[in-house]
C-alpha cells in the first residue's frame, strides 16, 4: 500500500467539504478520482499534499503519517503534484521551470551556491540534463526556452506534470491534467502520462474526460465529499448512485 | 489575496566579468584625479546606498517588500555606535558586531513575518520599522534621541580617501556575494516562492525557511551598510533610517529597474548622485527627481535598466534582419 486515507474528513466552517473518506492506493497504479463539479475531489489532493490541514482521519504514505505534514515535506517523502490553475513559474522559461523543481534532488547548501564549489556546480550540471531528459520524456524539449507564460494553454498543464516529475516522486497527483485542451493537446497529455506511468509511477488523476479515465486500472467515484463507488470502468458506470450522481435522481422528477 | 510584486527575472549575465574589472580598475585610480573631498564624500555616500538598495532588492527577489529595511540600516548604525561609543569598542569589531545584530534581528523578525505574505509582509514590516525609530527616540540615554548621536569613532580619520577605498572594496565584494546568490539556486528558490508559493511548495521549497534567510541576508548587508556609515559621518540620526528613507530605497530600485541586479545602482546614480552633483541647482532637485520618478514609472514599466535591455534587444533584431534581408 502506497497511498492510505482512513476517514478523512474536511469541514470548511460548517461546509463539510470531505465526510469520511478512505482510498488506498497500490504502488504502480494508475487511479481515476472523478465525480461531478463540487465534489471534493481537488480537496482530496489538497488534503494529501499539506496544502490544506485535515480536519479529521489519518493520511499515510509509503509507511509514513502525513496528515500534518506541510507541503514542502510531503514533496520531500515523494509526492508530486500538479495544480489546476497556475500550474507553473509563469515567468520562468520552461527549462527554468524544471530546474528550479529540482530543489530536492541532489539538495545543495546556501554556502556551497555561495562559494560556487565543484560539488555545487557538479549538481547543477546534473540537474540539467535531467531536467533535458524529462522534458524529452514529455515532449517539450522543443520549446525549452519559452517563457512559461508565452506557453500555449496545454503545453503548460504537461509542463505542470514536467515539473512534478523532478521531484522524481513515488506518487504523482494530476489534477485535471486535460482541462480545457483542444485534442492535439490532450494527445500530447495522454502521451506524457503514459510514459510517466511506463517509468514506474504511480499516479492518482482527478479527470472529467472519459479518454483519460478509459486509461485508468481503476476509478474512484465522489459526490458530495463522499466515496458512491469504487472498481473499474465498466462496474462503475452501472452503479445506480453514480448515475444519480451525474444525472440527477430520475426517479425523483 | 492577489496582490503580487512584479517579478524579478535575472536572465543572462549582467554584461562580461571583463566590464566589472574594467569598472573597477576605474574607481581605483579614480581618487588620484578628484581633489575635491566634497566630490569623493559623495562617491563615498553612493557606494553605501548601493550596497543599502541591492540589498533591499535582495529581499525583494523572495517576493516580500521589506518596508523596515533603512530601519535594519539603523540598527547597524546604532549598534556599532553606542558599541564602539559608549563602551570603547574598536570600530573594526563594532562594525561587525552592528552588522550581526541587524542579521540577527533580520532572522528573529523572520520566523514570524514568514507566515505573512506580500502586502501583509509589507504593513507589518512598516510597522516595524516604526518601532526601530520609536525605540530610538525612547532609549535617548543611549542613542541620543532625536536629536542624533555625534561623536562616534571614525574609522580612519577625516580624510576622505581611505574611506573611499574601503568603501569600494567592501561594496564591490559585498554586490558579488548578493549577485552569486541570486543567479545560483537560493535566488532560483526565491524567485520561484515570488511566482507562486503552492508551487514552489509542491516541489519541496521550504517557503519560509528561504524567505528568512533572503530576509537574513537583506538584513546583513543593510546593517554592515549603516554601521559603516556610522563612523564615516560619525553622526546618526533616526531620519536615515525613517519609513521615509526606505520609500527612498523602493523609488531607487523602481527607477533603476526592479528586474535587474544593476537597477538598483542605476537608480542610485540617476536620483541620488546626480542631484547631489546638480547643488547649484538645489532648489530645483526635488522637481527634477519627481519628473524622472513619473517618466520612469509612466514610459518605462521595467524601469531604466530594462528599457536599456529592450534597446539593445531591438538593436540585435533588427541587426538581424538587416542581415538576413541583405543576404542574396
Amino acid at each position: 500500500m502506497l497511498l492510505e486515507l482512513h476517514k478523512v474528513s474536511k469541514h470548511f466552517s460548517g461546509l463539510v467539504a470531505v465526510d469520511n473518506f478512505n482510498m488506498s492506493i497500490d504502488a504502480g497504479e494508475l487511479v481515476g478520482l472523478i465525480g461531478p463539479n463540487g465534489a471534493g475531489k481537488s480537496t482530496i489532493f489538497n488534503l494529501i499534499t499539506g496544502v490544506l490541514p485535515v480536519t479529521k482521519g489519518k493520511i499515510i504514505f509509503d509507511g509514513e503519517d502525513i496528515t500534518d505534514k506541510r507541503p514542502h515535506e510531503v514533496a520531500e517523502l515523494g509526492v508530486g503534484r500538479t495544480f489546476q490553475l497556475n500550474p507553473l513559474f509563469s515567468d520562468f522559461t520552461v527549462l527554468e521551470n524544471v530546474v528550479a523543481s529540482f530543489h530536492l534532488r541532489p539538495k545543495s547548501s546556501v554556502l556551497s551556491a555561495l562559494l560556487n564549489t565543484t560539488t555545487y556546480r557538479k549538481h547543477e550540471a546534473s540537474i540539467k540534463e535531467q531536467a533535458m531528459e524529462i522534458l524529452k520524456l514529455l515532449g517539450l524539449d522543443k520549446v525549452k526556452d519559452e517563457l512559461g507564460k508565452h506557453l500555449p494553454h496545454g503545453h503548460r498543464l504537461v509542463l505542470g506534470i514536467a515539473r512534478a516529475l523532478a521531484v522524481k516522486p513515488k506518487l504523482l497527483l494530476l489534477d485535471e491534467p486535460t482541462r480545457g485542451m483542444s485534442l492535439e493537446e490532450i494527445d500530447l497529455a495522454l502521451g506524457a502520462i503514459e510514459r510517466v506511468c511506463q517509468q514506474g509511477v504511480t499516479i492518482v488523476l482527478v479527470e472529467h474526460n472519459m479518454e483519460v479515465i478509459d486509461f485508468c486500472d481503476r476509478v474512484v467515484v465522489m459526490s458530495f465529499g463522499r466515496k458512491i463507488a469504487e472498481g473499474s470502468i465498466d462496474q462503475v458506470r452501472k452503479n445506480e448512485e453514480v448515475i444519480k450522481a451525474y444525472l440527477g435522481d430520475i426517479n425523483a422528477a | 489575496m492577489k496582490w503580487k510584486l512584479p517579478y524579478l527575472s535575472n536572465k543572462g549575465k549582467i554584461a562580461k566579468p571583463s566590464i566589472w574589472v574594467a569598472i573597477l580598475i576605474i574607481l581605483a585610480v579614480l581618487p588620484l584625479f578628484i581633489k575635491s573631498p566634497y566630490l569623493i564624500h559623495i562617491i563615498n555616500m553612493t557606494f553605501i546606498y548601493i550596497l543599502v538598495t541591492v540589498s533591499f532588492r535582495t529581499i525583494l527577489t523572495s517576493g516580500q517588500l521589506p518596508l523596515a529595511h533603512a530601519g535594519f540600516m539603523g540598527i547597524g548604525a546604532y549598534v556599532s555606535a553606542i558599541a564602539a561609543k559608549t563602551f570603547g569598542v574598536s570600530p573594526w569589531l563594532s562594525i561587525p558586531l552592528g552588522a550581526l545584530v541587524a542579521m540577527g534581528v533580520g532572522i528573529l523578525i523572520g520566523y514570524p513575518f514568514a507566515r505573512l505574505r506580500a502586502v501583509y509582509y509589507a504593513m507589518i514590516s512598516l510597522f516595524f520599522g516604526m518601532l526601530i525609530i520609536s525605540g530610538v527616540k525612547a532609549f535617548a540615554k543611549w542613542t541620543g534621541g532625536a536629536a542624533g548621536l555625534t561623536g562616534i569613532p571614525p574609522l580612519f580619520g577625516f580624510n576622505k580617501v581611505p574611506y573611499y577605498y574601503f568603501f569600494l572594496g567592501l561594496t564591490a565584494v559585498s554586490l558579488l556575494i548578493l549577485y552569486r546568490l541570486e543567479s545560483s539556486r537560493p535566488g532560483l528558490n526565491w524567485k520561484a516562492i515570488a511566482q507562486s508559493y503552492m508551487v514552489a511548495a509542491s516541489v519541496g521549497i521550504n517557503e519560509a525557511r528561504y524567505r528568512i534567510i533572503a530576509s537574513a541576508i537583506g538584513c546583513l548587508f543593510a546593517g554592515i551598510a549603516g554601521a559603516t556609515y556610522a563612523h564615516y559621518s560619525t553622526v546618526v540620526g533616526p531620519t536615515s533610517f525613517s519609513f521615509m528613507a526606505t520609500i527612498m530605497l523602493l523609488i531607487y530600485v523602481v527607477v533603476g529597474g526592479v528586474g535587474n541586479f544593476t537597477g538598483p545602482i542605476i537608480g542610485i546614480f540617476l536620483l541620488m548622485t546626480v542631484p547631489e552633483l546638480l547643488r547649484g541647482f538645489r532648489e530645483y532637485v526635488p522637481y527634477i527627481s519627481a519628473a524622472i520618478v513619473l517618466i520612469v514609472v509612466f514610459l518605462m514599466p521595467k524601469g531604466v535598466t530594462g528599457l536599456v535591455k529592450s534597446f539593445l534587444s531591438w538593436l540585435a533584431e533588427l541587426w538581424k534582419s538587416r542581415r538576413t534581408n541583405d543576404a542574396p
